[in-house]
């Protein structure tokens, strides 16, 4: 059998009944054909079977059809039902029968054998025959494909993708052009044929791309380079293209390939400008930029959060967030929150603390940075400097202080007059006493002198007569009586006088307000007594304290607080005129309620329209005549009282009058800087 | 300036003091005992409203900040019901509106708490001397 041409994995499928009646049995047929090679499979079937079910044709070699079974008509039958499934048909006759085969040739058998003496060899032969030109038939027809396939390919390349191709010749004329080109060039292919590359190709791009140099350096073999080729229509990029130039052949025909990339340059130059915008706002803007990683470390900071903690650039990044800020400050737990849940946090005032150790009030609001997915990558905080606002702040409280102070001190002048008038006139008038006294007291001397003189009755007598006689004179009876008056209404006086200027010490002290625990009743009682001074012509004042705890808060911006209340409640209630029947009453009110202390102060005053209500705290609004008030009172007040994390509101009814209630919060813990300014060293209260 | 200048002719003339505070009404009836005046002594605008409704008068000295009416307004009504009388305003200051309204009713410059005795006594006779010369 070495004489047979051996092929190797071959499949071979026997189609047969499963009985005496075939042609050849299904082992033999296994002995004889496993012999044409190696590996060879041999599977049997019964004609019933749908072979197209189990069979792959491509990956059959052989469809053996063992004619034994039946009758004629059956073989032809299944001939028919086979032909065409792909692999070659050999049929297997059980004896010779030339008409029966040429029937089978003609049903489409592509070989018949004869079962005879040289059965095995005819077998094999007929089977490798058979065998090797179908296989060489697949081959054939895979490389067609592969062609084919190829073809296309080419055609998808040249005519259908999005790039212009351009085949140059060695002396730099195009050879060929695919359509986009075509178009890029505006040339039809024939009309860019022939002509020199420097011609058909758009000048700009040439120029731009260094077309020439380009094909040039790929003819000699350099290595392929890219080049991004960019033309405007005046400012606007207009087209862009990415050209390759890639040597073809030994004649030096060269391919170029150009890319369009307008849209990408486009979006790049986009990318591009809208990063070089939020550089330039992130490192221009006027707020402190520092971006947190959520290791709480620092991993961007722009410039003016470098001047703002006084750290030269760059210093900040990898410095652990929590070292730029007081400990416990609020602005570090603000901003571990965001850290931790992604929270948002907005306009929170905080301290940062800069390297030489100064605090530097800020406002923060600070977001998660977060990644595509959502997942929190860090936190953005952006600080506003609030310094100077500070300041500001400071130097508006203290103007309106003296706004106030001076409104006041015009009130309290007029009830100072008031008695220093009497005092400074009874005084006046004591004198002229004392001189008409002088008149009495001679004449008891010269009446003592007369009696111890040994003077006689009517001597005495005489000098009694001259002492009645000046005591009428001066009308010593009403002199006595007076006299008692003039002192005592003076004393009064100075009385009165002390009690005004106890309660004003209070106000002389506003400039060194530090933090202290104070008792709110006492705060307002002082600052009552001196508005109630100037207005007790025209208010009763009820005063309805409860027990309240002592709070820590500023006391001296508590008063101012109460006093520019007492005076707009006064200052209604004055406004209503003089027809009024209803006596002007103001009355104050606290009670401990809510964690704290709330503060209320009504009058009956005119009230505020309604169209006011909303502004009154203002700053600057007044309704007040130009001159007497200067708006800030009650944006003042709020201010102060926000700062003490209270709450201060308004209710009114014009004709009925108005009512402010203050909330103030007892904050045991609360440091420095929430009630504002710089912390101070808390001296010995006591020594006040 | 010994003694009152209008004695010869004329009786005693009519003097009305407002003042809220009846420590200054007594401390001016105190100054002004020797000076031959009629004193009548008003408590508040009320009061002094009684007297003008009662009785001539020559001269009204009223303080300006009262409670229910300001001594500007009393002098206003004073005009009204008694032109001929002289109208004094005396101030312990506090008022800002003051100046305003002294042009409007044409009423001399205000004598100021504390005041002196000689210049109370000299611009009461001036005053009167005035209103007795038109």
């Amino acid at each position: 059998m070495a004489a047979h041409p051996h092929v190797e994995a071959v499949r071979i499928l026997v189609v047969g009944e499963a009985d005496e009646s075939r042609a050849a049995s299904a082992s033999e047929f296994e002995r004889v054909l496993g012999r044409i090679g190696d590996g060879v499979e041999i599977e049997s079937r019964s004609p019933h079977e749908d072979l197209a079910k189990d069979f792959v044709p491509d990956r059959l070699d052989l469809l053996v059809i063992d004619g034994g079974f039946g009758p004629q008509a059956a073989v032809l039958r299944q001939l028919d039902r086979l032909a065409g499934f792909g692999p070659p048909l050999l049929v297997v006759l059980p004896r010779a029968d030339d008409e029966l085969a040429l029937r089978c040739f003609r049903a489409g058998a592509d070989q018949c054998v004869c079962v005879g003496p040289d059965f095995a060899d005819v077998l094999c032969e007929a089977a490798l025959e058979l065998i090797g030109d179908w296989r060489a038939e697949r081959e054939r027809g895979r490389v067609e494909k592969h062609v084919e396939w190829l073809e296309g390919l080419n055609d998808a390349i040249v005519n259908r993708l999005p790039a212009a191709l351009v085949v140059v010749a060695a002396d730099d004329a195009v050879v060929s052009v695919n359509p986009e080109a075509s178009r890029l060039f505006s040339l039809s292919p024939s009309q860019a044929q022939g002509r020199a590359l420097s011609q058909v190709c758009p000048e700009a791009l040439y120029r731009d791309a260094a077309l020439g140099d380009l094909v040039a350096s790929a003819r000699r073999g350099d290595p392929p380079q890219a080049r991004r080729a960019r033309l405007y229509d005046g400012e606007r990029l207009s087209r862009a293209y990415d050209v390759q130039a890639q040597k073809l052949d030994v004649e030096g025909r060269v391919l170029l390939v150009l890319n369009e990339v307008t849209a990408s340059e486009r979006q790049a130059e986009r990318i591009d400008e809208l990063q070089r915008y939020n550089a330039n706002l992130i490192q221009n803007m006027n707020s402190a930029l520092v971006v947190v990683g959520p290791d709480a470390r620092i991993q961007f900071a722009n410039p003016m959060a470098e001047r703002l903690l006084g750290r030269s650039p760059g210093e900040l990044v990898g410095l652990a967030i929590a070292d730029c800020f007081a400990p416990e400050d609020t602005g570090l737990s603000l901003l571990t929150r965001a850290l931790e849940t992604g929270e948002r946090v907005q306009g929170a005032e905080c301290a940062l603390v800069a390297r030489d150790g100064c605090a530097v009030p800020v406002g923060v609001s600070c977001s998660p940075l977060r990644d595509a997915p959502g997942r929190t990558r860090g936190a953005v905080a952006v600080f506003q400097d609030l310094s100077e606002i500070k300041q500001l702040e400071r130097q508006v409280v203290q103007n309106e202080k003296m706004a106030s102070i001076g409104q006041l001190a015009a009130g309290v002048a007029h009830e100072i007059n008031n008695p220093v008038g009497f005092i400074h006139a009874n005084l006046f008038q004591l004198g002229e006493y004392l001189q008409d006294l002088e008149g009495v007291f001679d004449g008891v001397e010269a009446l003592q002198q007369v009696i111890a003189g040994g003077g006689d009755a009517a001597a005495v007598a005489e000098a009694s007569q001259s002492l009645q006689g000046v005591a009428e004179k001066i009308a010593l009876d009403y002199l006595r009586g007076d006299l008692r008056k003039a002192v005592e209404e003076s004393q009064e006086g100075t009385e009165r006088i002390r009690h005004i200027v106890r309660d004003l010490r209070g106000f002389s002290r506003a400039d060194n307000d530090r933090s202290a625990l104070a008792d709110i009743n006492e705060c307002i009682d002082s600052t009552a007594n001196i508005v109630w001074t100037m207005s007790r012509h025209a208010v009763t004042l009820v005063r309805d304290y409860g027990e309240v705890p002592r709070l820590r808060c500023r006391p001296m911006q508590i008063k101012q607080v109460v006093m520019n209340l007492l005076l707009n409640a006064c200052q209604a209630i004055v406004e209503r005129g003089a027809d009024c029947d209803v006596p002007g009453e103001v009355r104050v009110r606290t009670r401990a309620r809510d964690g704290g202390v709330w503060i209320e102060i009504r009058d009956n005053g005119v009230g505020i329209p309604p169209e006011v209500q909303a502004r009154i705290f203002d700053p600057f609004f007044t309704t007040k005549d130009v001159g007497s008030g200067t708006g800030l009172g009650l944006s003042t007040s709020y201010g102060i009282v926000e700062r003490h994390r209270g709450e201060i509101r308004a209710a009114s009814e014009p004709g009925i009058g108005t009512s402010f209630e203050v909330f103030l919060p007892n904050q045991t813990n609360t440091d420095e800087a929430v009630v504002g300014g710089a912390p101070q060293p808390t001296p010995d209260e006591g020594a006040r | 300036m010994a003694g009152p200048m209008f004695t010869t002719q004329e009786e005693a003339a009519t003097l009305l003091i407002v003042d809220d505070e009846p420590h200054i009404l007594s401390a001016m009836r105190r100054s002004l005992r020797h000076e031959g005046y009629e004193l009548l002594l008003a408590q508040g605008p009320v009061a002094a409203l009684d007297w003008l409704d009662q009785r001539r008068i020559d001269l009204v000295l009223c303080d300006q900040m009262m409670p229910g009416m300001r001594g500007v307004q009393l002098l206003g009504e004073v005009a009204r019901m008694q032109p001929g009388a002289a109208r004094l305003l005396i101030t312990g200051g506090g008022d800002d509106r003051l100046d305003r309204d002294l042009d409007r009713l044409g009423l001399p410059e205000p004598l100021t708490k504390p005041w002196e005795d000689a210049e109370l006594k000299e611009t009461l006779r001036k005053a009167l001397a005035q209103v007795r010369s038109d």
